[in-house]
């Protein structure tokens, strides 16, 4: 009797076994198929990121974790990758702060079977499948063709960007750079950092103003530029400024909108975040159903947007 | 009782759970009980809390701040404090980085980092010992100082040096399973902790942050014990920044940046008092680990990562509040 007891409780073991190697055999179900995005740091332009992102993630049904780095440290993100590895997600897309602290996380989690590509902000050396963004270069030589239309040709300028050791900033940067060295008259006078923060932009904004009075022209390499050069103009002390020093930004933030709107900025080169959040779930989830096989680079381009197309674009 | 005595009596006095129970005393068992709860409670939520892998990596993520706590317990044992460990945590791995980018052999390298945080804790202990100010200003100045020269040097950009395998290691290598900056993390604190309890100089510095008056009068030499405590406190965040730099492979002119207050927060969760006398390696370690834990548990639940501040702040006022309830009921 025991004998036939123990056998019976032995096939009805075997039972739930052969059918999790039956469901093995079978590829991921996509209710399972979790992805997680990272952004730089908690600023809008990601928030847009996010939305095309979601509503990916929701059209296909997959799981989707949205994780914000408190800071723009490298070693921040790294922490989130690492934990994303051992939570065992299954596609990551990041937006990355400090290219080289990623490489090793990046490495790792590609080892681990996890699809990884980059979004906005690239770490060319990680190994990551592919990079979905703006084409930063060129939207840069757009930027200073832009500008040496808008001042004539001649004149100082100068530049605010973000993360002096972002990626993507500083290929915007080369960009202009590359576009006005056809124009000899025309002169960068600084280059500030800004980190991204708003009060730090002010105040970046005021000290460059004050330090350079005879100044023609300011390029907002990153979203920080627009609503903080609109700040600043719009005060008593440099309300002259207004429409005599031309300005051209990144992101079309509300307050850079409005900028634009008030006369404050000439242009702003409005990026795709929502689609770069769209393509990021869609070409992982490809990678991860196995559809995609040879990622490539997405260029998800720049509008060049002013006060007569203000109402007519779309991202 | 006589010296140098071994009768067998006296040996098993010392039994493995006496002794463990006597190296985590009543305050630090109110962390570890919160820290066992707050992993229970990760462990219910998700299957990954518990892997090996992941272990590793959480003790991992939270050495650095486990490491600087050490030196900053001691320091605010002597009732003091260091804002300072963030600035000379960042500046000693950039000078680090710096040395590699000139071509120097690793040993040269590290030993330029050390000397930094060598440097600045010696004149915190200065400022504060015959400069004679308060230890807030003193270290907040030197933070100032410190961060400052770092974006002077690096102009904002971080510097990603080429680096050899033997010195990737410090940060990246594993011994075993176990992470080589945990067992940084765990020498350190094993040196201290047991200097702390069994050793002249750490009865010192419990003196001085007791009663400073009576320590003097006593016969310590307070002014020394604070330089001592101040230096060490300076060099071990040079060991954290050497280990991250190592880690990250990429010297930030933010790196470090507000960590003082975690490290803060680790020490005084782990026990310490803020007016001194008070304090424990062996709970300021536990405290880095709480925190350290409740960031991890954040990714692995899917919580709102914007909540993570928010949890962290409500973990730590109810280990605290249980700490001083405790204390509370015993002197009724």
């Amino acid at each position: 009797m025991k004998k036939l007891l123990s056998l019976f409780q032995a096939s009805l073991m075997a039972l739930p076994l052969s059918l999790a190697v039956q469901m093995n055999a079978t590829a991921k179900d996509l209710k399972d198929i979790k992805i997680a995005v990272i952004p730089k740091v908690a600023v809008p332009f990601f928030d847009d990121c996010n939305n095309g992102a979601k509503a990916e993630a929701d059209k296909l049904g997959v799981q989707y974790q949205w994780v914000v780095p408190q800071n723009t440290q490298g070693s921040t993100q790294v922490r989130i990758l690492e934990d994303l590895i051992s939570k065992k997600v299954d596609g990551i897309a990041i937006s990355v702060n400090e290219p080289k602290s990623v490489e090793a996380a990046i490495k790792k989690a590609m080892a681990s079977g996890i699809k990884v590509l980059t979004f906005d902000s690239d770490s060319p050396n990680s190994g990551r499948s592919m990079y979905i963004g703006t084409i930063n270069s060129a939207a840069g030589e757009t930027m200073g063709e832009s500008m040496a239309k808008a001042i004539g040709g001649e004149g100082e300028v100068a530049i605010i960007t973000g993360q002096l050791g972002a990626v993507n900033l500083n290929e915007r940067i080369d960009g202009i750079k590359k576009s006005l060295a056809k124009y000899p008259k025309i002169k960068i006078v600084a280059t500030e950092g800004t980190e991204d923060d708003l009060a730090k932009a002010v105040s970046v904004t005021e000290t460059i103003f004050r330090g350079h009075p005879a100044l023609k022209g300011i390029f907002g390499v990153s979203q920080v530029g627009g609503p903080a050069v609109s700040k600043v103009m719009a005060t008593k002390e440099f309300g002259a400024k207004k429409g005599a020093v031309k300005v051209f930004a990144f992101d079309d933030l509300p307050d850079t909108i409005k900028g634009v709107k008030e006369g404050y900025i000439q242009g702003i080169m409005v990026q795709r975040p929502v689609t770069m959040g769209k393509l990021s779930v869609e070409h992982l989830v490809d990678q991860i159903t196995g559809k995609e096989k040879s990622p490539k680079n997405v260029d998800t381009g720049v509008n060049v947007v002013n006060s007569q197309n203000l109402d007519s674009y779309t991202k | 009782m006589e010296v140098g005595s071994t009768s067998p009596s006296r040996w098993s006095a010392l039994s493995l759970p006496r002794v463990l129970l006597g190296l985590l005393r009543a305050q630090e068992m109110s962390v570890l009980l919160a820290l066992l709860l707050v992993s229970a409670g990760i462990a219910l939520v998700t299957p990954y809390f518990l892997t090996t892998d992941n272990l590793m990596g959480v003790f991992r993520s939270f050495s650095l701040t486990a490491i600087m706590s050490v030196g900053m317990v001691m320091v605010i044992v002597t009732g003091g404090i260091d804002l300072s460990v963030g600035s000379v945590m960042g500046l000693s791995g950039l000078v680090t980085a710096l040395a590699f980018q000139n071509g120097f052999p690793t040993v040269v390298c590290v030993s330029f980092g050390l000397g930094v945080g060598f440097v600045f804790g010696l004149t915190n202990g200065l400022l504060v010992t015959a400069g004679r100010l308060p230890p807030f200003i003193a270290t907040l100045g030197t933070l100032s100082i410190g961060r400052g020269l770092m974006y002077i040097v690096t102009r904002g950009v971080p510097v990603t040096p080429d680096t050899p395998e033997v010195f990737n290691a410090i940060g990246q290598g594993y011994v075993g399973l176990v992470p080589a900056p945990v067992i940084i993390m765990l020498v350190l604190a094993t040196a201290f902790s047991v200097i702390m309890r069994f050793t002249t100089f750490g009865r010192h510095v419990y003196a001085t942050g007791g009663n400073e008056q009576a320590a003097w009068l006593s016969g310590v030499n307070t002014s020394r014990v604070k330089l001592v405590v101040y230096t060490l406190a300076g060099a071990i965040s040079a060991i954290a920044g050497i280990v991250a730099f190592s880690r990250y492979l990429s010297a930030e002119p933010a790196s470090g940046f507000g960590i003082e207050l975690d490290v803060i927060a680790a020490a005084v969760i782990g026990g310490a008092s803020l007016s001194g006398g008070v304090g424990s390696v062996q709970g300021a370690i536990l405290g880095a680990a709480l925190t350290g834990i409740i960031a991890n548990g954040v990714v692995l639940m899917n919580i709102n990562t914007y909540a993570q501040q928010t949890i962290t702040g409500g973990v730590i006022l109810i280990a605290v509040s249980i700490d001083v309830w405790r204390h509370a009921r015993k002197e009724r």
